[in-house]
This record gives C-alpha cells, structure tokens and sequence, in this order.
C-alpha cells in the first residue's frame, strides 16, 4: 500500500524550510556561536581571566589571534567565554517570559472577564515603567549578576509574550475547530493546550527571536554600565566598557566583542524572519 | 408521554453592533424528535447560522439569548448550571460546520481528533478509541483509515476534510447532528457524495439532522421538513414535499422560483428585488412585504404570525390567495413588478 504518500511526516519535515535560505544562514551562525561557547576550552588555552602584565596590549598576532587588553588577557579566549555568559543569560532571560507570558495570556484570553481586565491593567503598568530605572533598582536589592538580570527582564519581559499569546487567542478562540472542540465537551485544559496553544503559540516564537537579542543588549548595556556580571568574568558588555579607553589605538579590544553582538543579534533576526514565512504562510 | 428531542420555544437573540441592537431572532419555535431530518433555509442574513449557534450557546461575545427557552431531551437548558448544560450539549448533539479546513485543527493529526472525545471525554482506553476513530473513518467513507489515521488536516482534500469533520461530529455518538452550511464549499461531485454520506449515516445510526444551508436542492435531497426563515423568522414550515410543491408564502415561492430549472428554459432566472430589511430597525408589517408581488394594505401594518392556514404553516396574511395576484401581476424574467 502507499502508505508512505499519506503517512503524516514529522513536524521538521512538515515545516519544509526550501527556499529559505536566510533561515538557514541564521541557525548555522548561531549554532556556530554556541559551538565557539561551549568549545571554549578546547579553542582557546589561555584563562579568559589570566593576567600576562609583561604583554599588555598586543595587537592581534599568532599566538593572540585578537591580541590581548590592558591586563594581557588573551581578546579572542575572552570574546569566546563571553559568549556563553552573554547566550546562556540571553536565552534564559527569555525562557522564563517566554513561559510566563504565554501561560498568562491564554488563560487571559480564554476567559476574559476580571482576570483579563486586571491582568491588562497589571501589562501596561509594566510596560509604562521604565526597564533601565527597575533593573538597576533589582541588581541594587539583589546584587549583580547573572540572577539579577534575568529577574529584571522577566519582570517586565513577560508582558509582550502575554500581549501576544492574548491577542491570538482571542481570534483563535472564535475559530470552528475551537468551537467544536468546546461543543464536544472536552476538558477547557484540554482544549487549552492541544487545540489553542499549538496554533497561538507561533508569533510568540517569532517574537522570543528578537527578544533574545533584545535582552542580549540588556545584558551587554548593563555589563557596561557596570551593573551586569562582576568583572572579570568574560563578558561582552563589559568588554567594551573596559576597552573604550583604547578605541584610538587598540580598536579592536572594545570593537570586537560590540561586532560578536551585532552578528548575535543579525543570526537571531534572520531565524525570526524566515519562521515568519514560513508559520505565516 | 414522550418528549421530542429537541424542542425550541419562541426564541430571541439580539446582537450588538455599532449600528444598534441587531434583532437577529425574533421568536422562532420548532420540535424535532430522534431521527428527523429538518433543513432550514434562507439568505445570508436570515438568521439561520445564529439559531443553531443559540442553540448550542456558541453565540459571538456581542449577542445574547433575550427570551425562549431550548428543551433537549425534555431538560430545558436554561434550569441547568454551565458545565452541565455543556455536557448535554456535548452529549446529545455534534456539528458540521460550513468550512472543514476551519473546523479541524491544522496541527493533530486527524485520527487524534477523531480519536479525542472517546478517549478525553467517554474516557475509552487509547487502544479503544483508536479502534472507534478507524470505525468512524471507515463509516464516513474514508479509504484507508488506518494509514490516514497519522495525516495532518492540510494533507487531504477538501472532501475527505469534510468526512473527517462529520465522524469526528460523530464521535460522541450524538443523537443529532447540526450540519450548517457543510457542502457549501464543496464541488458539485464532492457535494453529492457527502449528502449522500448524511443521508446514509441518519438510515444507519438513526441520528437526527438540522441542515442549515440556501441551497433548495440539497434540502429537497436530504430533508423531510423544512423550515424557510426570513429576517429572524419562520415564514414557512412543514413537509419539504409540500413545501415544493405547494408552497404557502410568497418568499419561499419567490425562492422556489428563482432557483434553475432544467426543464423550462428561460433567458434570465428570476430573482428577489431588493435586500432583506434591516433588522436594527424596528419591523412593521410583514418583513417581505416591501418585496413581495402581493403586498397589500395590511402587510405593512401587521406582523403574521406562522400559523396553519391549510397547506404548509405559513406567516402570511394571504397564503391561500397571493398565487392569484399572479395572474394580475405579471412577473418579469427579473422578478420586478409591471
């Protein structure tokens, strides 16, 4: 029999990326950046936080391929473990959002009433409080690093996913197979789960690509604000901030890891473009 | 004493629109017992699409259910508390909506949804209701069920669609079945075979049918009662044989009239004047009185009510007597008046 004509094929497969080719440039840059992250070691054998005072800003050569900062740090080893600080709190930071948000706004939307109406009130509260002034108050009250980051951008990352998440399923909840579903008497989280969030759940995906670069920014504006991750662990934002003394002579110290952000950022925005052709069809 | 299945008395919906209170319904009443067939026909606007929608509290967020009561299985829905009510819904009646590819979940496979009230709410065994998932598809004529089980919804044309929308309306084991509008979107080949698909399944498994369509042919084919409604009304109701042949108000004439005939062969069909009155406003008269080739004084004074009159019931001042106005007035190809 030709079962395998009318077999269901595999989501992956299902989603048929053909003819998108920025898609797939986009997941090989970022795959190679995490390769580099979590490669770190075995790339690179110098300690990102190793001092050499002998070889101080040196520029770029064969044995410091980017050469090395006002502290003889090796640039290159150092770019290499920022990058995971700066991924593993860029994802992270979304991820509890992502889950947040979403949780939020379907239950929002499908109900409506008083929780909608104050939830609503609770989203544009936060989206009227300015991010900067409520992120420096939690690294003063938590103090900084890596926790105090992700909490600031949860608390006020969550809102969009809601927004969202919301919006769809207001269109989606007045759709036939929603409907339908509803009529035929099954559990609401049921229907909540396998009818509504796999089909509202998309532009939320679409969103967290840009708002890992969103809060890949958070991090690197607040590392040079000097509220991000203590120095010296390895970070990007803290980077250019300790290397913008010697943007005239040693460009490349502060350029470096600003240029590892931007391509973080065009990797992350190219995946979010091509998902949008192809989810929204 | 026995009760009819479904049993709606003198139902009110209104709904809000930015141009006022929409009065989208406006009293209607009909009995159905186990195992009937009642299509109900009119325009787009008419209030069919809203009546079943009332019935299974599925109404838009903007209308409400002013007044009537709705009596399934003899309970009427108004004494029941929510979850209730929607687990006799749930029990008693499934639907076929007009557009399958908007009734089916684009990301379960189709053996899943059929697969799902057994298993979630019936709460089969999943080797159970996998089994009644392949006996439905096999029962609505899908072939090869059990590798079309796996099969997204986009996977298949609009026909199967349609199949895999009815036996999943099925799969509760309803005793009725509200089918709005479900071969609209059909080809005519396509059509046929899903009628005749409805008609065999109400022989078979005795499920009761309310056909909610414009399409005259297709209620003639599947229906033994029909309903025709016009601007939130019943206008004409009884036996479809009757009705055709002898209908009993001047808009279910008019409709008759306009709908092709192989037969006689005319230049231009006939057709209906004007639109159907706007129900924001306040109805004076008879509603098709502004269209209708044999209005006469008292139709835009008093409203008729459905009655039996000899014939079909009908809501007309002159059911028995409009056919003769004919002759006076000479209906053009394009349904104007001399």
């Amino acid at each position: 029999m030709s079962t395998n004509i009318i077999r269901g094929k595999s989501f992956t497969k299902k989603l048929n990326f053909n003819g998108n080719g920025s898609f797939y440039f986009g997941i090989g840059l970022i795959t190679f950046l995490i390769i580099l992250a979590v490669a770190a070691p075995l790339i690179s054998h110098f300690d990102p936080t190793g001092q050499d005072l002998l070889n101080t800003l040196v520029p770029p050569s064969r044995q410091h391929w980017l050469g090395t900062d006002q502290l003889g740090r090796d640039v290159f080893t150092r770019i290499l473990y920022g990058a995971r600080i700066d991924l593993t709190i860029g994802f992270a930071a979304v991820l509890l959002p992502f889950i947040i948000g979403t949780t939020l706004g379907l239950i929002s939307g499908w109900f409506g009433g008083w929780f909608d109406s104050l939830l609503m009130r609770i989203v544009d509260t936060t989206i009227a409080f300015p991010f900067y002034v409520l992120a420096i108050a939690l690294v003063f009250v938590v103090g900084p690093g890596p926790k105090a980051i992700i909490l600031a951008i949860t608390l006020v990352g969550w809102v969009a996913y809601c927004r969202i998440i919301r919006a769809a399923v207001l269109v989606a909840k007045e759709l036939d197979y929603v409907h339908a579903a509803k009529l035929s008497g099954l559990p609401t989280a049921r229907i909540l789960r396998k009818h509504l969030l796999p089909n509202v759940i998309s532009q939320a995906i679409i969103f967290s690509m840009s708002d890992i670069v969103l809060s890949i920014l958070a991090i690197v504006s607040l590392g040079y604000l000097g509220l991000g991750v203590p120095i010296p662990t390895a970070e990007w934002g803290s980077m250019i901030q300790e290397g913008q003394a010697y943007i005239l002579q040693q460009w490349w110290i502060p350029t470096i890891p600003g240029l590892m952000v931007v391509v973080t950022g065009f990797g992350l925005s190219l995946i979010g473009d091509g998902l949008v052709k192809r989810l929204n069809r | 004493m026995t009760h009819p299945l479904l049993s709606v008395r003198d139902l009110h919906v209104e709904i809000d629109t930015p141009r006022g209170l929409l009065k989208a319904i406006r009293g209607i009443s009909l009995d159905l017992n186990a195992g009937d067939s009642l299509g109900i026909v009119g325009e787009s606007g008419s209030g069919k699409s809203i009546t079943l929608k009332a019935i299974l509290g599925l109404l838009p967020k903007n209308a409400r259910v002013t007044s009537g009561e709705i009596f399934l299985d003899g309970v009427s829905l108004n004494s029941l508390n929510a979850p209730k009510r929607a687990e006799l819904l749930a029990e008693k009646i499934g639907i076929v909506f007009q557009d399958a590819i908007a009734a089916l979940n684009p990301v379960m496979t189709v053996g899943n949804q059929i697969a799902e009230v057994p298993r979630r709410r019936l709460g089969w065994s999943k080797e159970k209701s996998h089994q009644r998932a392949i006996e439905l598809m096999e029962l609505v004529g899908i072939p090869e069920a059990e590798a079309r089980f796996h099969v997204y919804p986009h996977q298949l044309s609009g026909g199967l669609r349609q199949r895999v929308a009815i036996a999943i309306a099925l799969s509760g084991n309803p005793q009725l079945i509200f089918c709005d509008e479900p071969t609209t979107a059909l080809d005519v080949t396509i059509q046929a075979q899903v009628l005749r698909l409805l008609m065999d399944l109400r022989l078979k498994e005795k499920t009761g049918i309310v056909f909610v369509t414009h399409d005259l042919a297709v209620v003639n084919e599947i229906c033994e009662d029909i309903n025709v409604m016009y601007a939130g009304r019943f206008v004409e109701s009884g036996g479809v044989q009757e009705c055709f042949q002898n209908p009993s108000h001047p808009y279910a004439y008019s409709l008759l009239k306009s709908a092709p005939d192989m037969e006689h062969q005319v230049e231009r069909l006939f057709s209906i004047l004007g639109e159907a009155p706007d129900l924001t406003k306040a109805v004076n008269g008879c509603p098709f009185a502004p269209r209708c080739f044999a209005v006469t004084e008292i139709c835009r004074s008093s409203e008729p009510e459905l009655r039996n009159q000899g014939g079909p019931f009908s809501a007309c001042h002159h059911s028995s007597t409009f056919k003769q106005s004919l002759g006076a007035v000479e209906l053009t190809a394009d349904g104007g008046q001399k």
